[in-house]
């Protein structure tokens, strides 16, 4: 065989398996951490898991001084652990996830035979897959790629290093130092596994992993979907937590707290940009009851407006569907934020991706969840009402009909029971301040209010709240402190309660950003926001009351669609990295059954169309090369052709003489260099000379020798000036004899 | 060694059906004969796991779970692709020895070739076998056996039991453009001829998933050689048969080639034999005939009804192959004669390797024309006869020299 090839180093059986623990240890790592974004408690064992696993990585000789008795108890400890977990916690996933880091602690700090990589894997996966399926994060899909391409590569060290052959591995000795652990350094080993790796191979294997990737998508979208709709789901069987500051109970300084937190909560396809508001407002949350600085909602509220929670995808809005396409914003609700869905108001129609139990309140233009979302929501709604003005006609009725039933309680309109009669006080002089002690119509209130918030208060999100007795909104409202959005909505509701006005305040976000690669609406947590709403008897509505955004709700009507996208746009680095997200929820998270249909369908257009742009393409093609062959041929045209004609053989030329050399050397390790010119010479003698068949036995031996020089080892060469003296000749001699043949 | 040995493999380019993608497909439909694909303990993990998470992913419509499913089936697709890119390029053939000697170890090399361009062939394993190939005369219909099962059974016990198998590893990575050889040593259990075979390749590369056996059709059938028997010479006669008037022919300088012999330092270079040490393998020497010797003749009788138990015939052939060695390294063998047939002369190495080939074969027989007399009723002829129930003896003109 020819000896052409650069011999590259290999790998020990010791190196191997340092490889493999390295490995081992790495899956451990990944499968531990994935407790940082399932929410489960298990930090305490993630973070010994991982302690354990590095101290193991950084000196593989410590698993050899675990006395005999932890192997022996380890079994039996960790079941024992997970059946006081269960009886004691009585959860049943997260019991499981803490039995799973345990095994992996375990078997990350024992030595390892197959047996024992293959469990790392699976206990792993496991983890991986529990964590994808509760949180559906954008995360899982690079943990979940991370981690396969490690695990790949274990098994495949592991296979390269039991020989290849089937059959059980060495046993593992309790106590006993194995070869390979004794005195691994890392370092040395990295440096080594450089030298073995082969930059085509590595190539090979990118190429083969994203065609992993690739050949995985299209499995994805190929396997067929039923819509069973089973209720076997693992967020289940797992305890719910908020971790939301949207409540039901809002403490002064709670959504600002939210405002710290840039990460995105919410992100909003919308089919039709030119409905897009200039400040959207995404209501989530009606508060009526304020006491002693904090506001809810109040018990009573929830009974009257809140429906029977019903199961199911679908729920009817208050809307009549109107003429025409409607537009659809489709919602994904990342997990953590509240189970209060955000919307912009009424709508026609609600369909969730998952079948969800959730009570409605349409007057208030609320939804609630059962159970806290630990996982994205998904749903899609059509036909949003995006007046600021929300319609209530019962509670009109009501409002209205107040003085024929009676001193009935609104809620909606009850000022708090302040514990000092100065601040009753002094909130009637702060009204009368507002209103130069007028009688206002409620939109007009609301303006003159808010202006006269804003001219006496700044805007901070660290409020000062002057000490004293008494309530400290009151306190806050008479003074000319500085507040953030919470103050200003919940000074406006007092004054509007105590001006005899019905009002709330709404918590939600506001505003937004307009992912310009994805295209759609991205609002992050920092745009959390609380606001107003006042009821105007006279459309028997609500209206929203911003204290902090007059010019933006005046502009509401007038700034839509393009000009708010506009002004709105973000196409930031953040804003690419927020488009992946976007691009997984869209098209891996909320992909199904239409989806699948619509995807064929796509494929199919765009195959006919390719096809149809193609023959259309060659036709043309041809039609022009006729044209151009057909047409008059003159000196220039000629002179045209022969020089085109002419760079081709160049460049052919040029492969032959230069280029295939090289490529050659490329393909066969020898990073680009020719090789040795004397093998290449004996190379081209030994084409020429090859070409005729047996000949003469000078020939013959020539030949011979030429094949020494080009495929064999240097000593046994021959002289090369000489023996190639003897290929001229010899080559001499055939063209003679050629000639000869011929006369 | 046989160096003209053919390759055979995924990489011998000869005989090959040219590649087209619809053989392609239909091999994976419908693999090729003694191709075999069989999930390992992990494979089958890996199958209960997309199992399961696929149950898991239609019960919930769980995407996650879908992707996780699709991952994993696509880690059984690159399993597959890796381990055919891992075949592929690569060719083998056997290389062995022309003849064995039964009782004795002998190589059975394997040379490989790797002739892919880029990529290294990794863990690879190679199952051997070794059977003995019934003489086309002895095999025949069993009338009252045929078609009972247990006879059938017992029949492939008996042929189970007279195989041997082997595994032998691919230790280290076969390069692009490298070669490499594994070894397997057999011990041929008797005389005759056996096939030895490359049965299969497999590997379990690159993840262990799926193990791929590729059935060889590679084969070669050599001659074992009568095992060495384990004899001695009786000193008196002995002793007084070296005065025997046939000449014979004796290592010394005169013009005869009488044989070859292993090279030695102090050698002459002009006595080295060119041809047949390049044959063998090994440097080997002329031997030429000293005119004043004298010489024995040997003749065996494969008598049945002599030689009525095959230990004891085993014995008889191997004592016979044995003695004519040890004469002959000495010198002093003339002619071999079997049964009836006429005398032959052992003077030189193919004769000698002609002799224990046909020793090789030899069958008791049942009829022997009786009325044959000792080839030329020479003095100095070994005959052999039965010593009891297991030993036989060897005897000149009818006086004991040797027994085993």
């Amino acid at each position: 065989m020819s000896p052409r090839v650069l011999h590259r180093p290999e790998l020990s059986a010791d190196e191997l398996q340092q490889v493999r623990w390295l490995l081992g240890g790495l899956l451990t790592l990944l499968g531990v951490g994935t407790v940082v974004y399932m929410d489960i408690e298990a930090w305490t064992l993630m973070v010994i898991a991982a302690g354990a696993t590095l101290a193991v990585l950084y000196r593989p000789g410590l698993p050899a001084r675990l006395p005999a008795w932890v192997h022996t108890l380890a079994f039996p400890g960790i079941v024992a652990f997970f059946a006081a977990d269960l009886w004691l916690k009585a959860e049943v996933l997260p019991a499981m996830v803490r039995l799973d880091m345990l095994l992996l602690l375990y078997r990350s700090v024992t030595y390892r035979r197959r047996r024992e990589d293959l469990q790392i894997i699976v206990l792993g996966l496991f983890l991986i897959v529990v964590a994808g399926v509760l949180t559906v994060s954008l995360l899982f899909a690079l943990h979940l790629l991370v981690y396969t391409a490690c695990a790949l590569a274990l098994l495949l060290v592991v296979t390269l290093g039991d020989g290849g052959a089937p059959g059980p591995s060495g046993p593992v000795v309790p106590g006993e130092t194995p070869a390979w652990a004794q005195g691994a350094t890392w370092r040395p080993l990295l440096r080594r596994v450089r030298a073995v790796l082969d930059w085509r191979v590595l190539l090979l294997g990118a190429l083969l992993f994203a065609g992993v990737v690739g050949v995985t998508a299209l499995l994805f979208l190929a396997i067929p979907r039923f819509q069973l709709e089973s209720s076997m789901f693992l967020d289940r069987i797992i305890t719910k937590k908020a971790r939301s500051g949207f409540t039901d109970t809002i403490r002064f300084g709670d959504v600002s707290e939210i405002q710290q937190d840039n990460s995105v909560a919410l992100s909003v396809d919308v089919s039709d940009q030119g409905q897009i508001p200039s400040a959207p407002y995404w209501r989530m949350l009606v508060l009526d009851a304020y006491a002693d600085g904090t506001f809810r909602t109040s018990r009573g509220l929830r009974h009257q407006e809140f429906e029977a929670p019903q199961t199911g995808t679908q729920l009817r809005g208050t809307l009549r569907p109107r003429p025409g396409e409607p537009v659809v914003w489709t919602f994904f609700l990342e997990s953590g934020v509240s189970r209060y869905l955000p919307l912009l108001g009424p709508f026609e129609s609600l369909r969730f991706r998952d079948v969800q139990n959730v009570s409605a309140a349409p007057r208030l233009a609320v939804l609630a969840l059962r159970d806290e979302p630990v996982s994205m929501t998904a749903y899609r709604v059509e036909g949003f009402d995006l007046s600021p003005a929300l319609p209530d006609p019962t509670f009109a009725q009501a409002w209205r009909r107040r003085q024929e039933t009676g001193a009935r309680t609104f809620l909606q309109a009850a000022l708090p029971e302040f514990s000092r009669p100065a601040d009753r006080a002094a909130l009637d002089r702060a009204l009368a301040a507002a209103t130069d002690g007028q009688k206002l119509p409620a939109g007009e209130f609301a303006r003159r209010v808010s202006e006269w918030l804003k001219a006496n208060h700044g805007y901070s999100l660290a409020p000062v709240i002057p000490g004293g007795d008494g309530d400290p909104l009151v306190r806050w409202l008479v003074s000319r402190e500085p507040g953030h959005c919470e103050l200003f909505a919940g000074s406006f509701v007092l004054l509007a309660r105590a001006a005899g006005f019905p009002a709330r305040i709404i918590t939600g976000f506001r505003g937004g950003s307009w992912n310009g690669y994805s295209n759609n609406y991205t609002i992050r947590n920092a745009d959390a926001h609380a606001w107003a709403e006042i009821f105007d008897e006279g459309s028997g509505a609500w209206l929203r009351a911003d204290p902090l955004a007059v010019a933006a709700a005046m502009e509401h009507d007038t700034n839509r669609g393009e000009a708010a996208v506009a002004a709105r746009l973000d196409r930031s680095w953040k804003a690419r990295l927020d488009s992946l997200r976007v691009f997984w929820y869209r098209r891996i998270v909320s992909f199904d059954q239409q989806s699948q249909v619509e995807t064929a369908a796509a494929v199919k257009d765009a195959a006919t169309t390719t096809v149809r742009a193609l023959r259309a393409r060659l036709v043309a093609l041809s039609s022009s090369l006729h044209d151009w062959a057909t047409a008059p041929w003159d000196a220039s045209r000629l002179l045209t052709v022969a020089g085109g004609l002419a760079a081709a053989a160049g460049l052919a030329w040029a492969w032959l003489r230069f280029g295939r050399d090289r490529w050659s050397g490329w393909s066969r390790g020898r990073g680009g260099r020719r090789g040795d010119p004397v093998r290449r010479e004996a190379g081209r003698w030994l084409h020429l000379l090859s070409g005729y068949g047996a000949g003469a036995e000078e020939r013959q031996a020539v030949i011979a020798d030429l094949q020494r020089v080009r495929f064999g080892p240097q000593p046994t060469w021959p002289a090369p000036e000489k023996l190639f003296r003897r290929a001229r000749q010899a080559w001499r001699d055939l063209r003679r004899q050629r000639s000869a043949a011929r006369r | 060694m046989n160096l003209d040995a053919t390759w055979s493999g995924p990489g011998d380019r000869r005989g090959r059906p040219r590649f087209t993608w619809s053989g392609l497909l239909w091999t994976l439909i419908y693999p090729p004969h003694g191709q075999r694909i069989l999930p390992t303990v992990p494979g089958l993990v890996l199958i209960g796991l997309a199992f399961g998470i696929g149950t898991a992913a239609y019960n919930s419509a769980s995407n996650i779970l879908f992707i996780t499913l699709a991952l994993l089936l696509t880690c059984l697709v690159l399993s597959g692709v890796l381990s055919w890119l891992n075949f592929r390029g690569l060719r083998w053939r056997l290389q062995l020895a022309p003849q064995l000697r039964a009782g004795h170890d002998t190589v059975v090399a394997l040379e490989l070739a790797n002739l892919k361009r880029v990529l290294p062939t990794y863990g690879l394993w190679f199952e051997f076998a070794a059977r003995p190939v019934t003489a086309p005369g002895r095999a025949h219909a069993d009338p009252a056996g045929a078609g009972s099962g247990r006879a059938v059974r017992a029949a492939l016990a008996r042929a189970e039991a007279s195989e041997q198998r082997g595994r032998t590893s691919l230790p280290r990575r076969l390069d692009p453009w490298g070669e490499a050889r594994v070894e397997w040593v057999i011990r041929p259990p008797r005389r005759g001829r056996l096939r030895v075979e490359l049965a299969s390749v497999g590997s379990l590369f690159p993840f262990g998933f799926l193990r791929k056996d590729l059935g060889t059709d590679l084969a070669e059938e050599v001659v074992v050689w009568p095992a060495p028997a384990a004899y001695r010479w009786h000193p008196v006669a002995t002793a007084r048969r070296t005065l025997g008037h046939e000449r014979l022919a004796r290592a010394g300088t005169g013009g005869d080639l009488l044989s070859l012999r292993r090279y030695a330092p102090g050698d002459s270079h002009r006595l080295v034999h060119w041809k047949a040490s390049a044959r063998t393998g090994t440097l080997l020497v002329r031997q030429f005939a000293q005119e004043s010797a004298e010489g024995l003749s040997l003749w065996l009788r494969t008598d049945a009804g002599a030689w009525p138990r095959p230990e004891q015939f085993e014995l008889l052939v191997s004592f016979a192959a044995s003695v004519a060695e040890d004469l002959f390294r000495a010198g002093r063998l003339l002619d071999v004669a079997i049964d009836a047939e006429p005398p032959g002369p052992v003077r030189r190495v193919h004769e000698l390797e002609r002799l224990l080939d046909r020793l090789a074969y030899v069958q008791p027989r049942s009829e022997i024309d009786g009325t044959v007399l000792p080839p030329a009723a020479r003095h100095n002829l070994i005959t052999f006869a039965p010593d009891g129930a297991r030993g036989v003896v060897a005897l000149i003109d009818g006086q004991l020299v040797a027994a085993a």
